[in-house]
């Protein structure tokens, strides 16, 4: 990742260098830049597609690169990756976008960190005539984006309920306490699986209790000691929904000191190696997986095919894959089909 | 150079006067207040949820401090020293993970636990240990702002830390897990080697001629080289300490999760930095005392756990973490000055 952070270095100065350049030539009135900025690919040209994501050394985005990268390279185009490092935030992702547009790639394929603080920067790759697709995230604005393809994480949160109500064997009458691990209140994706999450079990186990909701800041120690503390105060605890890779490593490490694997039904999310072998062995009673890889073949696929064709015929403008559930009993194939790939 | 400590009445006051000063210097100490605001929170916690008192919620507490005290003594001497070590979090991250990568692969070739335990705590101690050296090569030769130095460092670390790892937690090593478990009282077997260390630094920092000289570094830098102490290499010792703590910290992190976890100590310099100025420590050096990190340490660790146990939205952790960091450096600015 320091490579890509010393390219980052080495752009924003040829950008500076630019911007003064750009300055220069204002000045004397030259209308160069302007016609650079909308200059289209011509006959033989080798696409590059910028793919900007909100965290780069994220498993799930690193397995999205898996994805986005084969099909690049079956397509024969260029694929720009870059992203922060690890900071999820429109402050440090947008001075990217920004670097990344500065050399005009001929399409965008972007996961805004935030829906309103991308939009400008998203507007104005579009005005100058740089197609942009969304992945995971989204901008408010649709209307002029080709497409967005994400997971469902209302359909994922529903399902998790689904799937930790067979484990711990509901039974309409009775009562079971379960506490819901996140990263922080404001987290969209944690949010929407939380709302998925309640809805079902508001819908069909109203027998099951949220007891406490508590978060990691994305720290595994942070969500260790939450569930610790859990298990203190609810010693009937039936259920832990962890909602995202953090909490399931702090959980399922807590869950194995107390000696309570099997006895507590641990749903997590996202289907990294790790977690995957802890599911094998019986600490996750089910995990929630979601489809990177697909997201971002499907990404390169559909703009290299706009780019070349011009049309969006067969392009869908919203496209929601779905989560798929993996539990100890699905078989191993499937299971290495949908863990996340990190080469 | 002097560090803080209780304050001792004056002679010649009228009768009763002794009472009020002796209340006004216990007031005055930070460390007897650290304590009444400790007690006042289990009280508090207790009141709110009896099972705060228990001996599982206990362990729990220990195993938190266990990980944070380890930053908070090396923090302790670096800032008694006059400097700060901002790298600490991302040296328990890059440590742990590291450490998880050499032990994963003893484990793959099925070495006896104590041997890889053995080898990864040697591993994260050395990772620790050379983040720290670096922290000192930059501050002593290149002439870096501490804060700068390790402010590199603490980017540099934890980037490392998520490039070699790819951002995954490394290795699955449930008997690790188990260590960590209580099993004399509240104390797992991992946690008493910690308080022996917090023991050792405690004794090293005021009662030896090591503790003196950062002291005396921290409170002035011309005058300790004037007497003769090599500051340069003092100092080079105190962050190669608080690197290698920190190394430690990574391995009992490792322990805990049974996994090097790239993020294990995001942001875990702050809360070192918080523990160590509630207990009482100078951020311009020469005073500092390792009973109040201890004692900040435990404070925030049992406001963490408490808000959780009595179902408080879990975000007041931070405020309440603010309040008491503004407390004590209040109680600094209004007691008199005591340094030499």
């Amino acid at each position: 990742m320091n490579h890509l952070r010393g390219a980052g270095f080495r752009r924003r100065a040829a950008v500076a260098a630019g911007i003064a350049l750009a300055g220069l030539l204002a000045a004397a009135g030259t209308p160069a830049l302007a016609s650079a900025s909308t200059a289209r690919p011509h006959a033989g040209h080798r696409l590059v597609i910028a793919y900007n994501m909100g965290a780069e050394a994220d498993p799930f985005f690193i397995a999205m690169n898996v994805g986005a990268a084969a099909e690049a390279k079956k397509l024969g185009v260029t694929l720009d990756w870059q992203g922060d490092p690890s900071v999820y935030s429109p402050s440090t992702q947008i001075p990217i976008v920004q670097e990344m547009l500065a050399e005009h790639p001929d399409g965008l394929v972007i996961s805004p960190t935030d829906p309103n603080a991308l939009q400008p920067i998203v507007n104005e790759a579009i005005a100058e005539g740089i197609p942009v697709s969304c992945v995971d995230t989204h901008v408010t604005n649709l209307s002029k984006v080709l497409t967005y393809i994400t997971g469902n994480n209302a359909q994922g949160g529903a399902a998790a309920a689904d799937a930790m109500a067979k484990a711990m064997h509901y039974t309409p009458g009775k009562t079971y306490q379960v506490a819901v691990g996140m990263t922080s209140p404001t987290t969209t994706t944690n949010v929407a699986r939380l709302a998925g999450f309640k809805a079902e079990i508001a819908k069909k186990y109203p027998g099951i209790k949220i007891v406490s909701e508590a978060y990691s800041e994305s720290q595994p120690a942070v969500a260790n000691s939450n569930v610790n503390d859990w298990l203190t105060k609810y010693p009937h605890l039936a259920g832990i929904f962890a909602i995202d890779g953090t909490n399931a490593t702090g959980a399922s490490a807590a869950i194995q000191a107390h000696n309570l694997v099997g006895k507590i039904a641990l749903v997590g999310y996202d289907a990294y190696a790790n977690d995957v072998a802890l599911l094998q062995q019986g600490v996750f009673a089910a995990l929630i997986a979601q489809q990177p890889a697909l997201e971002g073949m499907l990404e390169i696929k559909y703009m290299v095919q706009y780019l070349r064709t011009h049309s969006r015929k067969g392009i869908p403008h919203e496209l929601t894959l779905p989560n798929i559930v993996l539990t100890p009993h699905t078989p191993a194939s499937v299971l290495a089909k949908y863990t996340y790939p990190t080469a | 150079m002097v560090t803080s400590t209780g304050a001792v009445a004056p002679a010649g006051r009228r009768p009763g006067g002794a009472v009020r000063s002796m209340v006004r210097g216990l007031v005055g100490n930070q460390q007897f207040m650290l304590l009444i605001a400790l007690a006042a929170l289990v009280a508090y916690f207790t009141a709110r949820a009896p099972v705060f008192l228990s001996n599982g919620e206990l362990a729990n507490i220990l195993t938190d401090f266990c990980s944070l005290i380890l930053l908070g003594i090396g923090e302790t001497y670096v800032i008694a020293s006059g400097g700060i070590d901002l790298s600490v979090g991302s040296a328990t991250s890059l440590s742990g993970v590291v450490g998880a990568f050499a032990m994963r692969s003893l484990l793959g070739s099925h070495q006896g636990e104590a041997l890889v335990l053995f080898v990864g705590t040697l591993v994260c101690v050395s990772i620790g240990l050379a983040i720290g050296l670096t922290n000192a090569a930059l501050i002593n030769w290149a002439r870096l702002v501490p804060f700068v130095a390790t402010l590199a460092m603490l980017g540099g670390a934890a980037g490392l830390a998520i490039v070699i790892s790819n951002g995954e937690p490394i290795g699955l090593d449930p008997r690790a897990i188990s260590l960590t478990t209580a099993k004399l009282g509240p104390f797992s077997y991992p946690s008493l080697v910690v308080i022996a260390i917090v023991a050792a630094c405690w004794l090293s920092l005021h009662l030896t001629r090591y503790g003196r000289y950062t002291f005396a570094i921290g409170s002035n830098e011309f005058a300790a080289r004037a007497a003769g102490i090599d500051v340069r290499r003092h100092v080079t010792s105190v962050y190669a300490l608080s690197g290698a703590l920190a190394g430690l910290a990574g391995m009992f992190v490792y322990m805990r999760l049974g996994s090097g976890a790239p993020t294990a100590g995001l942001n875990d310099e702050l809360q070192a930095i918080a523990a160590v100025v509630i207990g009482g420590a100078s951020l311009y050096g020469g005073v500092a005392r390792m009973s109040g990190t201890v004692l900040g340490t435990l404070i925030i660790t049992t406001v963490t756990s408490g808000l959780i146990i009595s179902n408080v939205q879990a975000n007041w952790d931070q405020v309440a973490v603010a309040l008491l960091i503004a407390a004590a450096a209040a109680m600094q600015a209004l007691r008199p000055a005591r340094r030499a």
